[in-house]
């Protein structure tokens, strides 16, 4: 068919009304909340911040409350883990709050999105595998707390101490890699074809 | 926190456009439960943007930029559905085959070569088939025009070739 013949029958095509969308159910359509792949990582990001608040405010008062604030120092140790997720958390949603510009140009879009995801999955990557190391020393000092303990146990336990947070470290060093891959490999190979696609002539 | 003028304003342009938004969502969605999950997801999008419309493009190029930035970049993957046909209901005879009109049967072979194409491509097949000018289409995808003269080459070139095929038969061209 020549082009000009398809550009008419394009124009002329009947475009009857997606399953007929009348306007009470497209007033009901803007109530609704987005199903995209951004929107639905910013609401999961939400949840997570609800059920971090909810338990380390938990722990914090607990600590701070009970055995007559002996333990303390444990509630202020909840404190600082809270402060890192508190950063965490808020570093995550400014990087998602940038990944989309619907009403930027397609292409200025996409990069941005790319460029966006890439960092947020390092930072989404660094942070859970140094938070092994950092949680297990903090799990550490809660343990040994207010105990005596003669030297010898505590060479013998800095040294176990060590070897775990080595091993669980790298094991979770490549197990949040491998994950990461799983959940967005194809997403940001799927972002880098469509950008090659539109930058080659 | 939207007020009833605003809503009134956004549901009367999305009428207007349906046609422009069915396109789209025809051109993106594989089945009809994708293109209204796609359709949905589209007017969300409007509707979130539009408050920050400022006029500074055209309306039809801030329509566009949203509706193909949705359909491109959202990768969900698209529903698979089985569909039971009853076997007597099937056409023995090639001849047994009815479209509405001549016109239908192109635009079904239109549409069949359109879904051969990729994401970037179809955008362009969209804007070109919509009358758009480099200048506008530049606008929307952010694609520079000498880029975009050589692509649209390209792709009228498949589109004909591909439709010829579905008129006439594989291989007679």
């Amino acid at each position: 068919m020549e082009l000009e013949t398809l550009k008419s029958i394009w124009q002329e095509q009947d475009t009857p009304p997606v399953s007929a969308t009348s306007r009470e159910e497209l007033l009901a359509l803007l109530q609704k909340q987005s199903g995209g792949p951004i929107a639905r990582m910013r609401r999961n990001l939400r949840k997570e911040v609800i059920l971090m608040v909810v338990s380390y405010g938990f722990c914090i008062l607990f600590y701070l409350l009970a055995f007559n604030g002996e333990m303390s120092g444990v509630a202020w140790l909840f404190v600082g883990l809270f402060a890192f997720f508190y950063v965490y958390y808020y570093r995550k949603n400014l990087l998602l709050k940038k990944m989309q510009c619907v009403s930027c140009e397609v292409r200025s879009n996409l990069a941005g999105q790319l460029k966006t995801l890439q960092k947020y999955l390092r930072f989404y990557f660094w942070s859970s595998t140094l938070i092994v190391p950092v949680s297990l020393f903090v799990t550490f000092e809660i343990t040994i707390h207010n105990r005596t303990t003669p030297v010898s146990s505590w060479v013998w336990m800095a040294s176990l101490l060590f070897a775990l947070t080595g091993g669980l470290t790298v094991a979770v060093y490549f197990l949040n890699r491998w994950y990461i891959h799983k959940l967005y490999g194809r997403h940001i190979r799927k972002l880098e074809e469509l950008l090659r696609e539109m930058d080659e002539v | 926190m939207h007020n009833q003028g605003l809503q009134d304003a956004f549901i009367g342009l999305v009428d207007t456009n349906r046609g422009i938004l069915y396109k789209i969502c025809r051109m993106y969605g594989a089945t009809e439960p994708d293109r209204q999950d796609l359709f949905q997801e589209i007017v969300i999008q409007l509707w979130r943007s539009y408050p920050a419309f400022r006029g500074d493009s055209k309306f039809s190029t801030w329509l566009y930029r949203i509706a193909l930035n949705t359909a491109i970049s959202d990768l969900r993957k698209q529903r698979r559905h089985i569909t039971t046909i009853n076997p007597d209901s099937l056409p023995t005879q090639l001849q047994d085959i009815q479209y509405n009109s001549e016109k239908e049967e192109q635009l079904q072979s239109l549409y069949a070569a359109i879904s051969r194409l990729t994401e970037v491509e179809k955008a362009l097949t969209m804007l070109y088939l919509e009358d758009k000018s480099y200048v506008e289409m530049e606008e929307i995808l952010g694609i520079p025009q000498n880029n975009l003269r050589v692509k649209m080459n390209r792709i009228k070139e498949k589109l004909r070739k591909m439709t010829k095929e579905a008129v006439y038969g594989v291989g007679n061209t």
